[in-house]
């Protein structure tokens, strides 16, 4: 096959066609840019789910004296309610593990949290002390999902003020990203078949330009690969260029939105890298090409009449 | 070389067929005119004889092909084997004469050492050297009907089919593409031409089938335009 000659094909095709090409590769860019980031929400999803998902907590808060908001809490929690509660938790079966977070930790913790000083936990007008502090039992799970048989086994034992699931306050995480992801993949959806319409017009338009020369081809005994390859390879040629600039844009988005920015600012939660970022990389690699040889192979057997 | 077995051609719709029933037989190195009124069916015979059209019915047998049981993929191989000339030159405007013939090498998969050796000596034979580097538009219309038939020739067919070649030339010129299309037939060549052009039938004293509403109603060794009474 005479190389000259289909790389002279391609040029010309590019140039004849050069609006229609712009748009196709602009939408490419835009939706591919879109999909990659559905991928990429949906591996911070996993990976949420395997850091923090895997380690689901259970705290198990003990009774404190003059606790309005937990009336069955009237004093202290005693040496015998503790216990029971440490032997129900390490008889059950869902517990993988359990540790005592003591007074004095959970309230470095409220101190961490900003929900007060250190000044005000400090002299004889403190507005917390160690005291008041819940102490804290604080359970690892076998299996993340399953923590009703706990839950339920612990919280009406006497001394216990109140439970409160890791999950309820990693859920709306949860809900962002999937909100964001099928957001993205939703738009992404649209926007591919807009690039799709897209080549069906560039095939139209550039099989009418090219009818005359097309019909000699076919008259004088070209095969169909080689009437169909200037078509086949200006498909490729406008994934490539869409597939290039929607990398180009992830990468960004990793780089200054993900590791300098997110993972930089957040330690509570992991964020994705740059081994996902190749990863969706492949994902839109195979998928630019798929979304413009497909069309431009069926609509070809449509346009060119073979 | 090229057999018609009862073929008739049907198209979508009411009304007669295109073709009917039609037998015909052409040896190799026949030359055949073709003849008859419009729509009497000589374009449908020779997009048969190019696959571009199946029979209805009947069978249709080119270069030992029956062409209704030729698969798609061996169609571009059968159309290497026939030469197609049409009445408007069908060339590409924006390239030279010589581009113009090597077009048939090049997207028929030929090198370009071929391409080289091949386009000149096609050139020569249609009188055109000269004019290698000229556009069509730099032409005259008998040039333009030499460079078209160089393009079908290039390829060496062993058919060469020609859809009223001379409708759009003079008769001084017309007459010259016949004496070329001669010596191309002199080669071996089989030529199966359509025409409407009487005084060059009467002139070329070839063989002559007549069509009329898709039937044949003539076929003569060496016969004129109309009947001879």
């Amino acid at each position: 096959m005479q190389l000259r000659h289909v790389s002279t094909n391609l040029r010309q095709g590019l140039r004849r066609n050069m609006s229609m090409h712009a748009a196709v590769i602009l939408t490419l860019f835009v939706s591919l840019t879109l999909a990659g980031i559905g991928v990429m929400l949906n591996r911070q999803a996993s990976l949420t789910t395997d850091v923090i998902g895997n380690e689901l907590k259970v705290s198990v808060y003990l009774c404190v004296p003059d606790d309005p908001d937990h009336p069955q809490c009237t004093t202290e929690v005693t040496a015998a309610q503790e216990a029971a509660i440490v032997d129900t938790i390490e008889n059950n079966p869902e517990v993988a593990s359990w540790e005592e977070i003591s007074k004095e930790e959970g309230l470095d913790n409220f101190i961490k949290l900003g929900l007060v000083t250190q000044a005000q936990t400090e002299g004889p007008d403190a507005l917390l002390t160690a005291d008041y502090v819940p102490k804290e039992l604080r359970i690892t799970l076998k299996n993340p999902n399953q923590y009703q048989g706990v839950a339920s086994a612990v919280q009406d034992l006497d001394g216990v003020r109140n439970i409160v699931l890791a999950k309820d306050l990693v859920g709306n995480v949860f809900t962002i990203i999937n909100v964001i992801k099928y957001s993205a993949w939703g738009a992404a959806a649209v926007l591919l078949l807009a690039a799709v319409m897209l080549v069906a017009n560039t095939i139209r338009l550039t099989a009418l330009a090219r009818r005359k020369e097309i019909e000699i081809m076919r008259l004088v005994g070209a095969s169909r690969i080689f009437i169909v390859l200037p078509f086949l390879l200006e498909a490729v040629f406008n994934a490539f260029v869409g597939v290039l600039l929607a990398a180009g844009a992830l990468a960004a988005l990793t780089k200054f939105g993900i590791i300098d920015t997110l993972d930089a600012s957040y330690d509570a939660l992991p964020f994705i890298g740059w081994s996902d970022y190749l990863y969706t990389l492949v994902v839109i690699g195979v998928a630019g090409p798929l979304l413009t040889v497909i069309p431009t192979l069926l609509l070809t057997r449509k346009y060119l009449r073979f | 070389m090229i057999r018609f077995e009862k073929a008739t051609v049907s198209y979508p719709g009411p009304g007669k067929p295109a073709l009917n029933q039609v037998s015909i037989d052409v040896e190799k190195g026949e030359f055949v005119f073709l003849v008859g009124t419009s729509g009497s069916g000589k374009s449908t015979a020779l997009r048969l004889v190019l696959r571009e059209l199946r029979p209805t019915s009947g069978r249709v047998y080119v270069a030992g092909k029956e062409i209704n049981r030729l698969a798609t993929w061996k169609v571009p191989r059968l159309r290497r084997q026939i030469g197609t000339v049409f009445q408007d030159f069908r060339l590409l405007p924006g390239k030279t004469v010589a581009e113009n013939v090597a077009f048939a090498l090049q997207v028929t998969g030929h090198s370009s050492r071929e391409i080289k050796a091949t386009v000149p000596q096609t050139l020569e034979l249609v009188g055109l050297s000269d004019k290698a580097g000229r556009l069509p538009d730099e032409l005259s219309g008998g040039e333009q009907q030499r460079v078209a038939i160089a393009r079908a020739m290039v390829n060496e067919p062993m058919i060469l089919i020609a859809d009223e070649p001379t409708g759009n030339l003079d008769p001084t010129t017309s007459v010259d593409i016949m004496k070329l299309l001669d010596r191309i037939n002199a080669t071996g060549t089989t030529v199966l031409m359509a025409t409407h052009d009487n005084g060059i039938v009467d002139q070329m004293r070839k063989r002559v089938v007549e069509l009329d509403h898709g039937v044949v109603v003539r076929d003569e060794a060496t016969g004129v335009y109309g009947f001879q009474h």
